[in-house]
Formats: C-alpha cells, structure tokens, sequence
C-alpha cells in the first residue's frame, strides 16, 4: 500500500491540461488501476498521469476521466471543481458533454463538501442497476488508517480506509448503497495522484463515531 | 501491427467495455449489457471472452489461454495466436506465471493468486433461460430475487435421479444476491469460484453481456439441506501424473477399447511429471 498525501485546494500556476501520453497504452494501465480499485475497495493506487492545472481536482481523477470518459458520457460537475477551463478540457480531450442534470449524468465531480444526499444522481433500477451515475470524489486524504471499515467483496477480511474530514455524510450515503442493492453510487476517490474506490457492494462501519464499538452507519 | 488497433478493438469500444467492466465488478453476478462488436472469428469461439480480454490486456501482461484445461486445441491456439498478432503480448501455458487467463469450461487446477484475472468465454450468460425465453421476464426474476423456480429445476433432478444430474454450468448465488452460470464449468470446479484471491471477469459474446466475480467473494452452489452439493469424484487417478485431486478426461488410447484417465488441465499435469522447467 503506498501512503497517502494531502492536496491544497488552491489553483496550481504553470500546469496545462494534458492528454495521455500514449492513448491505447496509458489508458490500458490507467483503466487496471481503476479497475483493481473497485474490484478490492479500499486499495490504493498511484496514478501517473500529469498534473491538471486544478490542484484541488488531482492527478489521478483527471487520469479517470482521461481514461473513462468519451462521446458517449456525459459529466455531472459540483460548483467547487466546475470552471471553464476544466470544461473546455473535458470537451476537448474526451469529446464527453457536461450536464447540469444529475440523474442524467454518467460520472458525477465532487468533493465530500459539495455531495449533498439531496442530488438526484442515478441510482439504476432493479432491472438495470448498471445505468447508475459513477462519483468522481476529489478527497483531502486517502490512507489506509482507522476512519472507515470496509468488508465485502474484493475485501479478504477488512479494510481501513480514511478520506479525510467532512465526508460523513458522502460515507453515510455510500453506506446506505447495501440498503439499495443492486441500485446505488459507486465511488472513485482521488487525492493528487492517488486513487482508491468503494463500489456499492461494500460494507462500511464507521470506527471513529462510537469508538471501540463502532456502529453501522445508516 | 498491420493496421490494426493494439488488441484489435479501436478504443472507443474498449471504452465502452471496460465501463461495463466496472459495473460489473460493482455488483457481483449481475449481467452487465454491452455494446458487442463483431470480432473476426465465430460466436462459438469464445468471442464474449475475447472482447474482455482485448479491453484488458496490456503489452505487458503475459496470457494463457486454454479449452477444457488443455492448452494446445484448436481455440486455445488460435486465441492465444490472436493476441500474439493483434497485441504483440508474451504468452505461456504456466498458470503460475499467467497476468491473464482466458478459460473456455475449466478453472486451472493450481491456486490462483491475488492480481491474476481469469476470463470465463459464457456462450449462455443467463441461468434462467431454460425456465424463462424471455429476457424481459429474467431480468424482473433477477430483479425480484425470484429464484425459487431454479430450485425447482434442481428438485426434479432429485425426485427423477435421487441426485442432482446437473454436472456442468451448476448455477451459483454471488454474495448472497445475484444467482449466476458460471459457464460451462464442471461443478468439480465450482468451489474454485468462493473467495478465490484472482478477479474472474465472464463475457458473453452472441447475447452481448459481461459479469463478474471480485477476488474474495462468496460465492455458493446452489443446493438443498437433504442434498447437499457435491463435486465429482473418480476411482481412478491420473494415469500420467498420479494425482488424486484433480478433474480427470477419460481418454481412449488405442482402437481396441482402451482408456485411461488423465487430469483435464494438461499444464498442471505437466507440472506434477516435472516436465516443465
Ligand atoms: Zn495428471
């Protein structure tokens, strides 16, 4: 497990949004990252990707929507990662369309801040739980320290992860995903260049809240 | 590579499949629908399996590729020389050094490790389908979790032949949710599917759907508390290698009715006879 690091959320100077290097082979590596990320939730992964000119948005979020995204998808954005130049980035590299409806979008950027349980991104149906809005999650840490307790598939025992503070209530909803299984949100979290996710099939137990006897968030 | 894409598919299909791939990792056993394309070769071929292992495959992974556990027919060959050709990839017949496994009806008999991918060719991605025709109607069983009519299925197989006669492709329920073929796998393999530490990605070419088995994931047979499931066993053991654990063939060895029987997965037979280096 690499370590995690921490990321300012202030505009870095002097960076342009690049493409992929080598498309096929770059997105090739990039696409098992993520991969392996939502097959053993909680894992973390270095992605090397350059730096986009948005610190806050990181590395390896943008190497995801590199990766991911193209004509066919379409990009929900938070007020606090939205700006012109990322939109014009997305469009110009990926081709993919920016909406401002949620329930529509295929990939949804935040940060634990700006989720708000109340936006309707799409969950899936019982027939179809796969036509579900992916989150894109810029975070202030990724560690695999005490902070949350993940179990489930892709997880052998269990598996400590920490995205850092204020993401109580991003946690609490992705912890509600066994209520609504198979529909849900899964997540990608990005921090400068790390990358690690929690799909909606994993358990989570908060083990700071209640202390030794931590309780199932719901 | 003679004017085709790395891995044969151009990238926006891969795009297209590798999303379906995560879905499909995110919800363990549930059938993902994919925008297929044509692939040069025929649906019997193991095109579903193809299709996911050209989105995966990097020019660095090493594959196997084998039919029945064997290595050397026809399919495997012609696989593997795809992807030599199309992706330029190093191949080898060892399971332990396999990054990629591409298996049409056997999970190899040596361990799997955690950061191996086996890739499962599923020519029927639905176990419902001998019950329901219709593919709206499946999908609502699997919605609903309706799955009493598969137990059914296997009760008569009890009540005709005092036991279970489903053999091959002996469905499973994934993580407690989703029930699911594992494709025509021996059920002697079916054990191989719960919490192995290898991701296990099916694809389904003719009928356009992907699955998947994250490592570590429970994954059960189908079965009744008065019938218990079970795994095949033999009295014979392996007439090369001598093993008493493995799925055996039965093979014929001259014209005069003569037979003997072997282990189907013929790299993990090679390795016990210490022919492989
Ligand atoms: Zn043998």
């Amino acid at each position: 497990m690499e370590r995690g690091m921490t990321v300012k959320p202030e505009m870095t100077t002097g960076l342009v949004w690049s493409a992929l290097a080598d498309p096929a082979h770059d997105s090739q590596r990039l696409f098992r990252q993520i991969l392996a990320a939502l097959s053993e939730p909680g894992t973390l992964h270095a992605i090397a990707v350059a730096e986009p000119p948005q610190a806050r948005l990181g590395a390896a979020l943008w190497g995801a929507l590199l990766t991911l995204c193209d004509l066919e998808t379409k990009i929900w954005i938070a007020a606090d990662l939205d700006s012109p130049p990322l939109r014009e980035a997305l469009t110009f590299h990926t081709g993919a369309r920016i909406t401002n409806d949620p329930a529509n979008a295929d990939f949804a950027l935040l940060t634990p801040e700006s989720f708000d349980p109340d936006i309707p991104f799409a969950l899936g149906s019982d027939s179809y739980p796969d036509r579900s809005t992916t989150l894109l999650v810029a975070v202030e840490r990724l560690e695999n320290i005490e902070g949350w307790r993940l179990s489930g598939p892709g997880i052998a025992e269990s598996r400590m992860l920490d995205i850092g503070d204020g993401s109580r209530a991003l946690m609490t909803r992705l912890a509600a995903n066994r209520a609504s299984f198979p529909c849900g949100l899964d997540a990608i979290f990005g921090c400068g260049g790390q990358l690690a996710a929690i799909p909606r099939s994993t358990r989570i137990d908060s083990t700071r809240i209640d202390g030794a006897n931590a309780g199932e968030v719901n | 590579m003679n004017g085709y894409n790395f891995a044969y598919l151009d990238e926006q299909t891969k795009r297209m499949i590798r999303r379906a791939l995560l879905k499909a990792v995110a919800i363990p056993g549930y059938q993902v629908p994919f925008g297929g394309r044509e692939m040069p070769m025929p649906y019997g071929w193991g095109t579903g399996g193809v299709q996911v292992t050209a989105s995966i495959l990097g020019a660095d992974d090493i594959l196997k590729v084998i039919d029945q556990g064997a290595d050397d027919t026809t399919n495997a060959v012609s696989i593997r020389h795809f992807f030599q050709r199309v992706a330029g990839v190093e191949t080898t017949t060892s399971t332990a050094t396999a990054d990629v496994i591409q298996t049409r009806h056997r999970i190899p008999e040596t361990p799997l490790r955690n950061g191996q991918i086996l890739v499962f060719q599923v020519p029927i991605p639905e176990p419902l389908r001998f019950i329901e025709p219709s593919e709206q109607e499946t999908r609502m069983m699997h919605a609903l979790e309706e799955y009493g009519v598969m137990h059914v299925k296997l009760y008569e197989d009890i009540a005709r032949y005092g036991h279970i006669a489903t053999t091959y492709a002996y469905p499973v329920k994934v993580d407690g949710r989703y029930v699911m073929d594992p494709s025509p796998i021996p059920k002697f393999d079916n054990p191989k599917l719960d919490g192995n530490p290898a991701l296990m990605l099916f694809g389904a070419g003719r009928e356009k759907r992907l699955y998947a088995i994250p490592p570590y994931t429970r994954v059960e047979s189908l079965d009744f508390e008065d019938h218990p499931f079970e795994v095949q066993t033999w009295e014979h053991t392996c007439a090369l290698c001598g093993s008493d654990h493995s799925y055996l063939d039965e093979v014929i060895t001259d014209d005069k009715g003569g037979r003997m029987f072997v282990c189907s997965d013929t790299d993990y037979c090679q390795t016990r006879r210490g022919e492989v280096a």
